[in-house]
């Protein structure tokens, strides 16, 4: 017998008795409705350090900080950002465009198609995300919802959820932010 | 008493007397609490989400086969490979022989509570395998050959004093106590590990059944760069961790993120369900899940504690622990500190060894108060010692103390007897020896001149006829318990 058929013997002996079945929780909605998500999105976004470009002027200025830069070669980041000069691993930036927007987090959803693959958007020290405003979902159960839509069927071997540039804690609570992903977050709206 | 119960008495009469180090963790878990109770402010009802996010684990651990088996062919379908592993040797097995099968010489490792369970760095040294913890707090702690201080904040207990001293010692970097430098030391230092390592290993906070995914927790960024960058991604999951749908992770999420630090959602919410597919630019040309057992599913086999495998591991029911606060994270000496680590090690390690944590708990129930997935912890502390009596688990002394107290208690008369020859002794201060180890650090209130018994029976006779108001009485010995 394999330690696969133990251990599903064990939890199908076990399942036999179900424990006690907690309250019920009530209809009632979780979270707040988001009633404005692009207001919403940058208040949440701005509070989690995220960076908002808001010009083409302000987004050249931007660029113009980074000599090397990587791309996930996209239509929508070429010709908003332009190509890309350097490979992920040297790039000071990393421009990927996103599944969606999540207003109610101030969160973005990348995944391998929608961004170049993994490392783009976690390995340089800055990520700016090139987003459509009707890429913008009210909040975090929407985004599931058109996640699922999406890729069922054939979801990428990967999705993440960014909710502001990295971060950590674990020196006495304080916040630095960078800690191994993009300690820059930058998003830009193109349309 | 147990070697293991003898060791946590001592750590813990030192620790609970250690002021600075109190005064660490009380800052610490200030700073919690402020941020929690901001957090639960962006719920409508923060009651109605635990009650969901129980509902949904309790779903899972009472239908475990049905999801652990959809779980595991959902995943192989998106190519991933999946192995079982009935305890720690066997897991450790497992894994040690896909990196050789790889060649594999450097492991960069996420945060993972569960390969801290079955000591999985140490199996990898032994092999030659060189492993890195990449967690900023995980870091520090494998630099100074410590485990985790506590399950989400495993180097609460150390200062930026400490890291500093830390990073000049073994890294040889400049002295700094500026959290900002220090960071971006071990940024720079463990970027090499990441860009050169051949293996990245995580945990799960969350295994998806449908689609067929593990979910990871994080801010920091480093397990986005463990299963991104390295040739094979492995992650060790118990086989608890399951959730039916990925739309449970719509209030799953944000439930974890509030309980554990107060954040709607982590910097970091990931999901990984195969190796580099068809048509990716990068990843891992494997992605192996290891669905762990090592005594889950003797837990499983409890109904009365079953809900214990409910926990998504936020450390809440730690931080709101006036035990742990006092005694600390490695006075426990498990994997798992705090009520919830109180509660399973005895299933997971046996009850001979860990049952003395079931007292390790003035059953305040304040653990159960805040379980986001409300477990029922203090109730299992309960019953955790219930049955280590059960299993004759208790010391001699205790049970034959219990037997005459029982004899004593089920006679009027002799219960009088005991109540005045006990006064007695008290007052003559006899009792001394018998009452050191709680008057050691405590007074006891000084014994009352007659029993309630007495006081009672005088307060009776003395009663004035029916229509008449009794003056006022104060029974002896302090105040009434009305």
């Amino acid at each position: 017998m394999t330690s696969r058929d133990k251990i599903l013997g064990s939890v199908r002996d076990a399942m036999r008795t179900l424990a006690i079945r907690p309250v019920p929780p009530t209809s009632a909605p979780v979270f707040p409705p988001v009633t404005d998500p692009a207001q919403r999105f940058r208040e949440e976004f701005l509070a989690l350090k995220g960076e908002i470009i808001e010009s083409p002027e302000a987004l050249r200025q931007f660029l113009a900080g980074f000599p090397k830069i990587t791309t996930d070669d996209s239509d929508l980041v070429r010709q908003t950002a332009g190509p890309g000069n350097a490979t992920v691993r040297e790039a000071d930036l990393g421009i990927t465009g996103c599944d969606c927007l999540i207003a109610q987090m101030g969160a973005i959803v990348v995944s391998p198609p929608s961004a170049g693959g993994r490392a783009p958007s976690v390995l340089p020290p800055a990520h700016l995300v090139i987003a459509r405003r009707d890429q913008l979902i009210p909040d975090l159960a929407g985004a599931v919802d058109f996640v699922r839509r999406r890729y069922d069927g054939h979801w990428p071997s990967t999705l993440s959820i960014i909710a502001g540039p990295s971060r950590t804690g674990d020196i006495e609570k304080i916040m630095v932010l960078g800690a191994h992903g993009p300690r820059r977050l930058a998003v830009y709206w193109a349309g | 008493m147990t070697s293991t119960e003898k060791s946590f008495r001592s750590a813990a009469t030192v620790k609970s007397a250690d002021a600075p180090h109190r005064a660490v963790i009380r800052r610490n878990m200030a700073t919690y609490h402020t941020s929690v109770a901001r957090g639960k402010q962006r719920f409508l009802d923060w009651e109605n989400a635990r009650a969901h996010a129980a509902g949904i684990k309790w779903e899972v651990v009472n239908h475990l086969d049905r999801y652990l088996e959809q779980f595991e062919s959902n995943l192989v379908k998106n190519g991933a490979q999946v192995h079982w592993a009935e305890d720690a040797a066997e897991a450790k097995a497992i894994i040690l022989e896909i990196a050789r099968s790889h060649g594999v010489r450097t492991v960069v490792k996420s945060k993972s509570m569960v390969t801290e369970e079955i000591h999985l760095n140490e199996a990898l040294a032994a092999a030659g395998i060189k492993s890195v913890e990449t967690d900023l707090g995980e870091f520090i702690c494998q630099l100074r050959d410590e485990p985790p201080y506590h399950l989400v904040t495993p180097a609460m207990h150390l200062s930026r004093t400490d890291f500093s001293r830390e990073f000049h010692e073994k890294l040889g970097a400049p002295v700094t106590e500026d959290p900002e430098e220090l960071t971006m030391i071990a940024r720079r230092w463990l970027r090499k590990d990441f860009l050169t390592a051949d293996m990245g290993i995580t945990g799960a906070n969350f295994a998806v059944a449908d689609p067929g995914m593990i979910a990871l927790t994080e801010n920091e960024g480093n397990i986005r760069l463990c299963f991104s960058l390295p040739r094979v991604h492995v992650a060790l999951v118990g086989i608890e961790k399951l959730v039916p749908r990925v739309e449970d992770l719509a209030l799953l999420w944000p439930v974890l993120g509030t309980a554990g630090t107060g954040q709607a959602l982590t910097a970091y919410s990931s999901l990984v369900g195969g190796p580099r597919a068809a048509g990716e630019i990068d990843g891992p040309e494997e992605f192996h899940v290891v669905l762990l057992d090592n005594g889950r599913t003797r837990l499983l086999a409890d109904v009365e504690q079953r809900d214990a495998l409910q926990c998504i591991r936020c450390g809440a029911c730690l931080n709101s622990c006036p035990i742990y606060e006092s005694v600390g994270g490695y006075t426990y000496a498990t994997t798992y500190q705090g009520p919830i680590g109180s509660v399973i090690t005895p299933h997971l390690r046996g009850y001979a060894d860990w049952s003395h944590l079931s007292y390790a708990s003035s059953l305040c129930g304040a653990c159960t108060s805040v379980c986001p997935v409300h477990i029922d912890l203090h109730r299992h502390l309960l019953q955790n010692r219930r049955n280590a009596v059960q299993q004759r688990l208790d010391p001699l002394y205790q049970r034959v103390a219990f037997r005459v107290f029982r004899w004593l208690v089920n006679s009027g008369r002799r219960f009088a007897i005991v109540g005045k020859l006990g006064r007695l002794a008290l007052r003559l201060g006899i009792t001394r020896p018998f009452t050191r180890p709680w008057t050691a650090t405590r007074d006891l209130p000084p014994p009352p001149a007659q029993s309630f018994r007495a006081w009672w029976a005088a307060t009776q006779t003395a009663r004035p006829p029916a229509g008449e108001t009794a003056p006022a009485q104060q029974p002896p010995g302090g105040p009434t318990l009305r």
